[in-house]
């Protein structure tokens, strides 16, 4: 409580520029070689050889013999790994407490955008991050109905939405759409139009059209069939979504190549005035809606 | 006992020499004071009690935890030298009485010392120094030490080896939150210490310097002044006022520091003044950690 140290005060003489100082112990003297009874003689060198000439060999070498980091044959664990994808992971403890706190909105749908405002989680999308994933730690205490899209999402995560009667997509964004994604004002502000998401590469193409992943580019119905085998093989009543009352809601997904609920490619958003400029030449139409 | 009973002495400065006497309170009886000394504490004005009759002018516009409870100060007017107070206002506990972190203070008043300072100071390197390249004598036979050029440190009108190098910038910057953090305690250590005061705007009848002067010298504010309003502009008598005024200084609200406010005695804020600095520093208590520059638009940035 600041009351009693504020009364303190009164009693001591007046703050000036004169009475300030740091706290005791805060600022240490640096060691300075060189000077003095304990500093100085061999200044911390030690007695003759390489070591008080500064001349011993590199790190790593062992006097002539084979070192040990050239013993070990090489082998390609690290091989590829900045063109490895990365995705941010997030709980489903982590989820529900953004709820709770009313950081996240669980009657919109959940945007990796939401998420990001929320600080929710920290995308970098130049250190290979193509976007987040849904992990099933605290899929036990999950209790929202939301509809939610990931990049990737392991099944218990899956179940555990499905189980509260929400909807989980995966979808991919490419990096430079994941960078307009997260910060899209930055991107608003260069006036620059929409661009149209590029579709995923031909090794993730598998992963975002089979139904067990929910993946965006999957028949609907394969996705039903898939919801009720989930459901069967952890044991839970599917819910039926059509009944609910937020099912408009719930139901609304993005197009293949949508960055924003709201926004098509290829209009381009004006900050400062507050307009959105939509382009009216056919050439234009039809690139960006193909 | 009578002769401590006339002296204009009050408990207050008793109490500060009471620290090299164990527990009395009565002042040595070989200590001898210059007649004109005028006890500070008995000039200041206590803080108004619980049942004062003034109006409440101004109460607190941010929700107060339930905890807290918001500091009351008499609200001045500088219309005429020696009127009442008008009335009272209500402080937001959470800048004008945080806990006085005074490392934080010197943290931001060395801060606001350094990070402007570049120092030019700049001395020549031994390959800079004009001449000296041939080697002065032989290496052996002359009979003197050897040398390779006359600019070597070792000799006079030589470089210097580790001098100062360039113009050198000391710039850094503190964390957004303890320079805020900094204003808050030094506005809560003005307060604690009653050299905080509030008044209703800066309007004077005068623009006579002289007048300001016996005002403050009338309200024992102190030796020196801080006037500190929200806009720009200030009224044309309090910036004529001012003007050739060493110790009694205006700034605008979004000038206001913490190197001003500990070299000026007292601190003068206007109502308005009050409203600004607690919208502004109690944002930063409830704010999230920013995306991108704060000069691009935020939803939510005040």
């Amino acid at each position: 409580m600041a009351g009693s140290s504020l009364d303190v005060l009164q009693n001591l003489p007046r703050i000036t520029l004169a009475n300030l100082r740091p706290e005791p112990g805060a600022r240490k003297n640096e060691k300075r070689r060189g000077r003095g009874q304990h500093g100085g003689n061999r200044s911390g060198r030690g007695h003759k050889g390489e070591r008080q000439r500064g001349t011993r060999p590199r790190l790593g070498f062992e006097g002539g013999q084979t070192p040990f980091y050239l013993r070990i044959p090489k082998y390609g664990f690290n091989e590829g790994h900045s063109r490895r994808p990365q995705y941010q992971p997030l709980t489903l403890k982590r989820l529900q407490y953004l709820i709770d706190l009313g950081r996240v909105d669980p009657s919109q749908p959940i945007d990796l955008t939401q998420l990001v405002n929320a600080r929710g989680v920290t995308i970098q999308p130049l250190k290979r991050d193509y976007g987040v994933q849904l992990v099933d730690e605290g899929s036990d205490i999950f209790a929202a109905k939301i509809n939610i899209e990931v990049q990737r999402a392991t099944e218990g995560a899956i179940a555990a939405i499905e189980r509260n009667g929400g909807i989980i997509t995966n979808s991919f964004y490419d990096p430079i759409s994941l960078g307009i994604l997260i910060k899209p004002v930055p991107f608003f502000m260069r006036g620059q139009p929409i661009p149209k998401r590029m579709l995923p590469g031909e090794d993730m193409v598998p992963y975002y059209m089979s139904a067990e992943n929910r993946g965006y580019l999957a028949d609907p119905e394969e996705i039903q069939q898939a919801r009720r085998a989930l459901a069967q093989k952890y044991g839970y009543v599917l819910p039926d979504i059509s009944k609910d009352e937020l099912c408009h809601m719930l139901a609304m997904r993005k197009d293949v190549r949508q960055i924003f609920f709201g926004l098509s490619p290829g209009w381009v958003v004006n900050m400062p005035e507050k307009k959105i400029l939509k382009p009216t030449d056919e050439k234009l139409l039809q690139y960006y809606s193909s | 006992m009578l002769r401590f009973s006339c002296l204009v002495f009050s408990r207050g400065a008793a109490r500060r020499f009471a620290s090299s006497f164990s527990s009395e309170t009565a002042l040595p009886p070989n200590l001898r004071l210059p007649s004109n000394l005028v006890d500070p504490d008995r000039l200041k004005r206590p803080p108004p009690p619980e049942d004062s009759s003034l109006p409440l002018i101004r109460k607190c516009d941010a929700a107060l935890p339930a905890h807290l409870s918001p500091v009351r100060t008499w609200v001045d007017t500088l219309e005429s030298k020696d009127s009442e107070p008008l009335g009272l206002t209500e402080l937001h506990p959470d800048v004008f009485a945080v806990t006085p972190r005074l490392d934080i203070l010197h943290a931001v008043e060395t801060w606001q010392r350094n990070y402007k300072r570049i120092s030019h100071a700049n001395t020549k390197v031994r390959s800079e120094v004009r001449g000296g390249g041939r080697k002065p004598w032989k290496q052996k036979g002359s009979g003197r030490a050897r040398h390779g050029s006359i600019r070597s440190p070792l000799w006079r009108g030589g470089g210097v080896s580790h001098g100062p190098r360039g113009p050198n910038s000391y710039y850094y910057m503190l964390p957004m939150k303890v320079r805020v953090q900094g204003l808050k305690v030094a506005l809560s250590s003005k307060m604690a210490q009653q050299y905080l005061h509030v008044v209703d705007s800066l309007n004077i009848p005068t623009p006579d310097s002289q007048y300001l002067l016996e005002l403050i010298r009338n309200r024992h504010w102190g030796e020196s002044v801080l006037l500190v309003d929200v806009s720009q502009e200030f009224p044309e008598n309090i910036l004529q006022a001012t003007a050739n005024l060493k110790t009694v200084n205006l700034i605008p609200a979004i000038g206001l520091n913490v190197h001003s406010m500990l070299k000026h005695e007292a601190v003068i804020l206007t109502l308005d003044t009050v409203r600004f600095l607690e919208e502004k520093l109690l944002w930063h208590d409830e704010r999230y950690t920013f995306l991108y520059p704060f000069k691009l638009p935020y939803s939510d940035f005040p």
